[in-house]
């Protein structure tokens, strides 16, 4: 059964999600960052974040991760009310752009994370012949391309435990080739039974790797569902966003 | 890849948290720029000290009541481990606030508050690191001890050990203010400012307001100097020790505090507040703690070993009325030399500043001056400092005879003419030469693979 098939499934529909994100709000002063945002992530799918930049996208995630207070809101975590300390237990998020302790060497950041987190020898091995970092182990962090700072982010993440994966464009800085290269090996996590939300600008990108997708803008929600439903949304509209691309879909509902 | 699950609360080991933080340390410029600075700082201070203390030991050669007065607390130790307090005070804070403002300013905070780590180990983990650090610093300081050694010097182990232990607990206290800055500021060049503030402030209240009367007097003990000035004094003094241990474990809160996330900053205002609220009252608390000991070996701090015994033996309550303004000098010598070492011999002795107000312009008043003594329903008056006149004259009110001065108690004294030629090379060229080869060595890839991983 496909993830798509088994989203329509009335059992999966009766199931509790994974995570379920009801009436967020945040506010920075009289600016509003997210204004009621809902929606749901069910378990082993890959969920995107889909807006702009500036939609809100990655205070979402900050927010869902239990870095930043929310002003209102609830998040349930498979139907049960969930604090952000307890969240911290189940979901990781991983931030764009970070160079983690720059100082420090490849695999010494690897160690520290596979050793906190009781992680073996050859589960380590895998995870960096997974992303090709065996160049750049003994490099020092800050002196890595933008690329393989990505790569070893992308390790520290299948380093951890948590069933649910946050991620905050996860393909910038990667080529053609070794966005799909990673896109593979999030498909290949999310087979594996790990939930992954990814947050994209590159609407794409986020086409080729996610089975339903969250459209942001301005800080609220335009539309969630898979491409199909997010089309049928739409066909009210146009018929002629019938075979529509993502990029067409979100124009037209934003 | 391990199959994924909800993770059950689980011991998460503490080494790779401890190891990461003092590596993160060592990793920056910050602590050896330290050291190479305070190698020629501190070993100047020791040569200009062992200069010193030669002359006057020459001086002293062929007279045993000079030679009494050498001690090498006073005449070494105390300068040179002054630079190390100057450098500390001034530099050390750009080492602290790196064990956190590093990974607030990168965004790598929001990694590490993720690890299943409570906050506050975290912060305990960036303080055992920042006292790691500490040590480090500590090499220079040390090698000069060793090089007095080395030299002939006389080392008295407790008083030698009490002022490492007053410099140690000034410098975490230094390295809680500065983590607790990084906690409140978003950048490390604001957390410095604002630990540099309290710092450089602290001197400020030590130098302008100390001597002063009234509340600037009260103030000016509020200054972080005055943690070391007991210790420099040969002093160990419980209430001195608690109370720092209790701001530098109220500083580590405040941090752990303003560091957990997805907390709004009114929240973190009212812990703050409940916080500063328990950890003043703990140190008030602890401060009326009486204990202190003398732990130097020419007793500086105590009266001569017969009266010391006599003394420890009156057990009824003496009561001093002090007719003195507390910035008079004459106060000042009272109280180093009489009432400072009786409050540390008798079990009940209370004392009573009559004068609060300026000592100046009182030359009217004929009682301003005297010293009143009550023991056992006799009282009597003075208006000596001088234990030698005071101390019989306590001895007329408990009833007692003059106790008999004990032989071969006198302290000898130290006199050292050291040859200082090898001094100045090592502070200036090899100390600073192999403290450079550490850096680059700690700055070289290891060989590590990921065989050399835990396998489990």
């Amino acid at each position: 059964m496909t993830l798509a098939a088994a989203m329509a499934d009335p059992f999966v529909e009766r199931a509790p999600p994974l995570l379920r994100v009801a009436g967020l709000a945040k506010r920075y002063g009289e600016q509003h960052a997210l204004a009621g945002i809902s929606f749901d992530v069910h378990a082993g799918e890959v969920l995107g974040l889909i807006g702009p930049n500036g939609a809100g996208k990655t205070t979402l995630l900050e927010a869902l991760a239990g870095l930043i207070p929310v002003d209102a809101g609830e998040l349930m975590w498979r139907g049960a009310p969930s604090t952000s300390a307890e969240r911290r237990d189940v979901l990781f998020y991983l931030p764009d752009g970070l160079r983690p302790w720059d100082d420090e060497l490849v695999l010494r950041v690897l160690a520290f994370f596979a050793t906190v987190h009781g992680r073996t020898q050859h589960e380590v091995a895998e995870t960096i012949d997974s992303v090709g970092l065996a160049p750049v182990l003994r490099k020092r962090v800050h002196t890595l391309s933008k690329g393989f700072a990505r790569r070893l982010m992308l390790a520290l993440a299948l380093l951890t435990p948590q069933p649910l994966l946050l991620m905050d464009e996860p393909f910038d800085g990667f080529d053609l080739r070794q966005t799909r290269d990673v896109m593979a090996l999030i498909r290949r996590v999310a087979a594996s039974g790990r939930t992954l939300v990814l947050a994209i600008h590159q609407l794409g990108d986020a086409e080729r790797v996610c089975d339903r997708f969250v459209l942001l803008a301005d800080g609220a929600v335009r539309g969630t569902g898979t491409l199909d439903q997010l089309r049928a949304q739409t066909k009210l509209q146009s018929a002629s966003l019938e075979s529509a691309s993502l990029e067409d879909v979100f124009l037209a509902l934003t | 890849m391990r199959s994924p699950d909800v993770i059950a609360e689980r011991r998460t080991p503490l080494r790779p948290l401890l190891m990461k933080e003092l590596r993160g340390i060592l990793n920056g410029r910050a602590l050896w720029t330290m050291l190479l600075i305070m190698c020629p700082i501190v070993g100047f201070s020791f040569f200009q000290a062992l200069s010193l203390y030669g002359e006057a030991s020459a001086s002293a050669s062929d007279q045993a009541a000079l030679a009494s007065g050498l001690s090498p607390l006073d005449g070494i130790f105390v300068p040179t481990f002054g630079a190390f307090y100057v450098t500390v005070t001034l530099l050390f804070p750009f080492v602290a606030i790196r064990a956190l403002g590093r990974e607030k300013e990168t965004g790598t905070l929001r990694l590490l508050v993720q690890l299943p780590y409570r906050t506050r180990t975290l912060i305990i983990a960036k303080a055992a690191a920042v006292a790691g650090a500490w040590l480090i610093a500590l090499i220079p300081a040390v090698s000069a001890l060793l090089l007095w050694r080395m030299l002939g010097g006389h080392l008295h182990a407790l008083e030698t050990l009490n002022l490492l232990l007053g410099h140690l607990l000034y410098g975490l206290l230094i390295g809680a203010v500065a983590l607790f800055a990084a906690a409140i500021t978003e950048s490390a060049a604001t957390a410095a400012i604002v630990t540099l503030a309290v710092t450089i402030g602290s001197w400020i209240l030590d130098f302008a307001l100390a001597g002063q009367p009234g509340l600037a007097e009260w103030v000016s003990r509020l200054s972080l100097t005055q943690t070391l000035r007991p210790f420099e004094q040969g002093q160990f003094s419980l209430g001195l020790v608690l109370g720092t241990l209790a701001a530098i474990v109220g500083l580590a809160e405040l941090a752990t505090l303003w560091l957990h996330s997805g907390v709004v900053v009114r929240a973190k205002l009212v812990r703050s507040l409940a916080c500063a609220a328990i950890t003043g009252a703990l140190v008030l608390l602890v401060a009326q703690l009486r204990t202190s000991i003398d732990v130097t070996e020419d007793r500086r701090n105590s009266f001569p070993a017969a009266d010391q015994r006599a003394l420890a033996a009156l057990r009824e309550p003496l009561v001093i009325t002090v007719h003195l303004a507390p910035e008079d000098p004459r106060y000042v010598d009272l109280r180093r030399n009489v009432l400072s070492k009786l409050e540390r011999v008798l079990p009940d002795v209370t004392i009573r500043l009559v004068a609060s107000q300026s000592f100046i312009g009182r030359s009217g008043d004929d009682s301003y001056g005297e010293v009143e003594y009550a023991y056992a329903g006799r009282t009597d008056k003075s208006r000596s400092t001088s234990h030698r006149e005071i101390l019989p004259l306590l001895y007329g009110l408990a009833q007692m005879p003059l106790p008999t001065p004990i032989a071969g108690e006198d302290y000898p004294g130290y006199p050292l003419v050291a040859n200082a030629a090898l001094v100045l090379p090592w502070f200036f060229g090899a100390l600073p030469l192999l403290i450079a080869l550490a850096w680059w060595l700690s700055r070289r890839a290891p060989g590590i693979s990921v065989a050399n991983l835990p396998r489990r």
